[in-house]
């Protein structure tokens, strides 16, 4: 197992919580509504990546920064995250709610995001479809194909419930990001987008085929019997594909005989 | 002489030029799909009464430029609207594919057609091994072992056991058997050295699908005949097939104009995405053992792409004009090569089926009885 270092930095709209683990090229993860976790995915992306996975202002009991308010505001927290602490451009993990973050860090500092990977990300959902049901049995659901098989959940119901008003007060009532979904054909990054096939929470029809016809240099995959936690669902296929992207880029489409 | 009259079934109204491969299908429209395959077929059926020998259909996956991702559908609607003219399939991307199931397919053709299947056991080119997922330095073992299953499944008289590197198969006895004894006759692509060697220890018809260059096809050709002696095949004439991407109209200027039309079609809209995923698989993998052969994969099709019509004629490249200039080119091809079989595609990139028509008529009645007793 990987040991992850617990950390804390000063960026100019206030101190930010972070954990490190692993080594070689960096590696930035923004988490979901959820929270950070170390899932097994992780553990096996550390063997080659150096994972720096911050805690957004205000989940996991953090406090707030007064100056940001929106999903493009924490894309500029971690763009300046990016720039004071790993010190040059990195490949982007963003996992739902960090999906929306991830894609507006693209937009807004391509010059600090290598390669992109989108799992499940939020911010493209038509309204009144998909999205996280509020009782724990659903939400076990909505996150694991086989919900008995299902790892616990690290945390409480009140943590659970705090970090959703967190995620609820960047988001701010949006669920279909229209200046977003304008931009996305501007993104530059070769990008890589993750859906579950039993995915309810982010239905693959909209969101993924509007990312795919949007982003020019993207690639849609579906990590096939998983719902929306694909790394805790299906942590080997979600492993070796975004560890098959980020090492070899566009080549991941090629065959090698260790895949095989 | 024998000619081959061959088509890629082309997907001809695209306007934008593909930004990715794969290509995306948002615009395939199947009422248009439906009217393409009818064409197609009735183009293909029509080269028995132009005098073609064979009739030669291909496969490829995941892009506009061709609509034949199984061209073994195309075979047997082709066995049932032709009578006497061969139907090559060329081929089946054998690598890819399950081999029993390759057999199995080629058998029921061979049966269907009363033994009119020319067998094409082809790699195929490097992206096809992105869409169906295959290691492609594996492609010329996997090629070689699946080649002899095939010719096991045809031949052996009682149910066999298959236990290889690539394929394992406890107990194999397939129906129908082919028409053709022993089998079915086989070809194999020699568009290089290294692939001429491998077609020529096998013993099977050697095919080139585009000569950048004369000296390199004669030398392909040499090392091809080189090693079907070794192992124990003089090579004849009709052993040899030379692929040409044709245009006969009644004028040379007139062919020129349908040429260029097609030929921008095709390499700014059906091979532009191809190129890049076709680079992709030669600089990542081991698809050519030979470096060099890789490199020269590429600049081949980066020539061909540069090159003006009256470049590509000279290096003998295309046959291209009226019928009496097409008679000169071939001619001239055939003194170089010695050749004894012209694989000719007359629908380049989305030229008109009309025009394609006329070109089959003029080669039915001005080209071939010139060029026949070759």
């Amino acid at each position: 197992m990987t040991a992850f270092s617990e950390h804390e930095i000063k960026l100019s709209s206030g101190a930010l919580r972070y954990r490190k683990g692993g080594s070689g090229r960096p590696l930035l993860t923004l988490h979901g509504t959820g929270g950070p976790n170390v899932s097994p995915a992780m553990e096996e992306l550390a063997q080659r990546h150096t994972i720096y996975q911050p805690v957004g202002p205000g989940w996991d009991g953090t406090p707030l920064h007064p100056s940001v308010k929106s999903v493009p505001d924490l894309a500029e927290l971690y763009g300046e995250f990016i720039r004071t602490t790993i010190g040059g451009p990195c490949d982007v993990i963003g996992v739902s709610f960090g999906g929306w973050i991830a894609m507006w860090l693209a937009l807004r500092h391509p010059d600090l995001v290598d390669q992109l990977v989108l799992e499940a990300p939020a911010g493209l959902r038509d309204p009144g479809t998909g999205g996280l049901p509020a009782d724990p049995a659903h939400l076990r659901a909505a996150l694991f194909s086989n919900p008995e098989r299902a790892p616990k959940l690290v945390r409480s119901p009140e943590v659970w419930a705090q970090n959703r008003r967190a995620r609820d007060g960047y988001a701010t009532g949006i669920s279909l990001d229209q200046p977003l979904l304008d931009a996305l054909p501007q993104i530059k990054a070769r990008t890589l987008v993750l859906f579950g096939t039993k995915d309810e929470v982010c239905p693959v029809e909209k969101t993924g085929r509007r990312l795919k016809a949007g982003i020019p240099n993207s690639h849609l995959s579906f990590i096939y019997g998983s719902a929306h936690a694909l790394e805790l669902d299906q942590p080997a296929r979600t492993a070796r594909l975004i560890g098959a992207f980020l090492e070899r880029g566009e080549a991941f489409l090629v065959r090698n005989p260790e895949a095989a | 002489m024998k000619f081959s009259y061959f088509h890629l079934m082309p997907w001809t109204d695209l306007e934008e030029t593909p930004a990715q491969w794969p290509v995306s299908n948002q615009a395939f429209r199947p009422e248009r799909g439906k009217q393409l395959y009818d064409t197609y077929i009735d183009t293909m059926a029509f080269a028995e009464q132009c005098g073609f020998d064979w009739v030669g259909c291909n496969e490829h996956h995941f892009s506009p430029y061709g609509l034949m991702a199984n061209c073994n559908l195309i075979g047997s609607v082709l066995a049932q609207r032709t009578k006497t003219i061969g139907l090559a399939m060329l081929g089946n991307l054998i690598p890819l594919l399950n081999p029993i199931r390759v057999a199995e397919e080629y058998a029921m053709i061979d049966v269907m057609s009363g033994g009119r299947l020319i067998a094409g056991m082809i790699r195929g080119v490097p992206h096809e091994y992105i869409a169906y997922n295959v290691v492609p330095g594996e492609s010329r073992e996997r090629l070689r072992e699946a080649a002899a299953l095939i010719v096991k499944c045809w031949t052996e008289p009682e149910p066999f056991g298959w236990e290889g590197e690539f394929y394992q198969y406890p107990s194999i006895s397939i129906w129908p058997k082919p028409y053709q004894k022993p089998h079915p006759p086989i070809l194999m692509s020699a568009s290089n050295e290294e692939s001429a060697e491998f077609a020529g220890q096998h013993r099977a018809m050697m095919g080139i699908t585009l000569i950048a260059d004369l000296k390199l096809a004669k030398r392909s050709i040499d090392v091809y005949k080189q090693a079907a002696r070794a192992h124990g095949l003089e090579p004849t004439p009709e052993h040899i097939l030379l692929g040409y991407n044709t245009c006969i109209a009644d004028t040379d200027e007139e062919a020129r104009e349908i040429m260029r039309e097609g030929q921008r079609y095709f390499h700014r809209v059906l091979m532009h995405s191809i190129r890049d995923a076709q680079r992709l698989v030669i600089q990542k993998s081991r698809f050519f053992a030979q470096e060099q052969f890789g490199e020269r994969f590429v600049n081949r099709l980066e020539t061909l792409k540069e090159r003006s019509l009256d470049e590509m004629i000279d290096a003998g490249s295309i046959l291209c004009g009226s019928p009496q200039s097409v008679v000169k080119q071939m001619k001239r091809i055939h003194g170089e090569l010695s050749h004894g079989c012209f694989n000719i595609n007359m629908k380049i990139g989305n030229i008109p089926d009309a025009a394609v028509r006329r070109g089959m008529e003029l080669f039915r009645d001005k080209v071939l009885p010139e060029v026949r007793s070759l």
